[in-house]
């Protein structure tokens, strides 16, 4: 067998699989869904974005993801450099205890969030006890909700990027500058920062995407009130069965998902070869 | 650590609850709701559907996904760096975006069944981990030691299993691991691809917190915890935990 017959017979089945399986329903999904009453996605999409309720959703899940993302590169990323500097037999049981949230079902990892913040839950509890008020604080179905649930969702992420960057940094490096005269603070800023920042801007784009297109916790944590482009998509596509309008916000997602890894490949190139 | 642990102790301190409703700190100890989480049916079914398409979906990925990664990983060909991305690109889009996709055209048009529907996008959604872990294990390898056995008289198929094959396995046992777990705890391709008697158990769970509010589902949590924590352990015994979340 020639050296391409067997190349071919190796990508043959994955491409195979990903025409039919992922290519096609893709393409044909996005742009001219069957069946649809008003198969003009494109009609939709215009309609959309003009708006001001899908604009609102839209505004929302943005502003969430940011949030989210800025929290997790504050709480993250300062873990993940005292992890990356912890006495090396200790760092591979820290990093697993970070990490380990990840392998759980988001359904879990949602389902404390509603005993936390709930109507009956630990957050309102501690207020009623307080005396101060017998009305217990709305927390359940509210932005501030999804931003904590989807913290802890994605916070691993963060952890494990920045980590895998920082444990790569060599940390004479930092003491060399201490040496040199510099403060801590100033070693961190010039030496620290700027290598690890490939590996965080890794992070902050899986946890924007990962906040872009979660849908458990915006299903359960955010209700009907408040909508993201995850939620709004299920509920074009298996409530309202529009389907022209579920493939628009899909487009919309999609793209929105696609812009923004796509900018953060150029900064971390443009960052690279700085 | 406490705001990523302490969510899921509490869960944990719910399940053995033995109050009526979801309340912390729990009235008492009772194993109650674990009996009513494992006497469920909807969640019994949901268990064997999730276990049934994570183990053959990742199966599916592994078979399709190892050859992807001997081509890119050994071989120089036109359009290399695109091949790569195409097999990657199914975990860049969102997941939710993916299964209507794939709701619309393999249900409704094609007229593929539930369980047929989840295998296929299940398997999409898994190659993208099947090609990169096995293909990183190929990376650290060294491709000499295939050429030595093939000059040594090796047919190729002998090559690949007395030394690619050995040298890939730490990167398969990862890629399976992470494979299942994904799969098995996946929500919106399950949630968008099912069909009568089929759905899976995060699914089954979504559905039943939505509507009810009392400590079943942190007793399956627990369960699901359980045998994760069981599962990784395994994982760090075999190939070292580490390993699996370095790519």
């Amino acid at each position: 067998m020639s050296r391409k017959a067997t190349l071919g017979l190796l990508l043959a089945p994955g491409l195979a699989l990903l025409a039919f399986g992922f290519a096609f329903p893709f393409a044909v999904t996005l742009f001219a869904p069957p069946a649809a009453e008003h198969p003009d996605v494109l009609g939709k999409l215009g309609d959309m974005l003009t708006d001001s309720y899908v604009l609102g959703v839209f505004a929302r899940t943005v502003r969430v993801a940011v949030t989210v993302t800025l929290v997790c590169l504050v709480l993250g990323f300062p873990t993940a450099y005292l992890i990356a500097r912890a006495p090396k037999n200790r760092q591979g049981l820290l990093l697993a205890l970070a990490v380990f949230p990840l392998l759980l079902s988001t359904v879990v990892r949602t389902f404390a969030w509603l005993v936390i913040l709930g109507r009956n839950g630990l957050i309102s509890d501690a207020v009623l006890a307080t005396g101060l008020t017998d009305r217990p604080p709305e927390l359940l179905y509210t932005e501030f909700a999804l931003v904590a649930g989807l913290t802890q969702l994605f916070m691993p992420l963060m952890i494990l990027t920045s980590y895998s960057s920082l444990s790569q940094i060599d940390s004479g490096l930092e003491d060399a500058a201490r040496g040199l005269g510099a403060s801590p603070g100033r070693a961190f800023r010039r030496i620290v920062l700027p290598l690890a920042l490939p590996g965080v801007l890794v992070g902050a784009t899986l946890v924007f995407a990962g906040a872009v297109t979660a849908f458990t916790t915006p299903l359960l944590l955010g209700g009907s009130r408040n909508r993201t482009l995850a939620t709004l998509l299920y509920d074009y596509a298996n409530v309202k069965l529009d389907w022209g309008g579920a493939s628009a916000v899909a487009l919309i997602m999609t793209v929105l998902v696609l812009v923004v890894g796509w900018a953060s490949g150029r900064i971390s190139a443009k960052v690279a070869t700085s | 650590m406490v705001f990523l642990l302490g969510p899921i102790l509490l869960v944990v301190a719910i399940g053995f609850s033995s109050g009526d409703t979801v309340e912390f700190p729990p009235p008492g100890f009772s194993l109650r709701w674990f009996d009513q989480a494992l006497s469920n049916a909807s969640f019994q079914q949901g268990l064997l559907t999730s276990l049934l398409v994570a183990a053959a979906a990742t199966l599916f990925a592994l078979v399709l996904g190892i050859p992807v990664a001997l081509a890119v990983q050994r071989r120089t060909f036109r359009g290399h760096k695109a091949v790569e991305t195409l097999f990657l690109s199914p975990a860049i889009v969102p997941e939710l975006v993916l299964g209507f996709a794939l709701f619309q055209q393999l249900m409704v048009t094609m007229r593929i069944t539930a369980l047929g529907a989840l295998l296929i996008g299940h398997t999409v959604l898994l190659l993208p981990y099947a090609v990169r872990v096995t293909g990183a294990s190929l990376a650290l390898s060294d491709p000499a030691l295939e050429e030595a056995a093939r000059g040594l008289g090796a047919g190729p198929l002998r090559a690949f299993f007395a030394i690619t094959l050995p040298v890939m396995t730490p990167g398969i046992v990862s890629a399976a691991v992470l494979s299942f777990l994904t799969s098995f705890n996946n929500v919106p391709l399950s949630l968008l691809l099912k069909g009568p008697g089929i759905s899976t158990l995060p699914v089954e769970m979504l559905n039943y917190v939505q509507f009810s509010y009392d400590p079943t589902v942190a007793a399956v949590s627990t369960l699901l915890l359980a045998a994760t924590v069981g599962a990784a352990l395994l994982t760090e015994r075999l190939v070292g935990f580490n390993k699996v979340f370095s790519r």
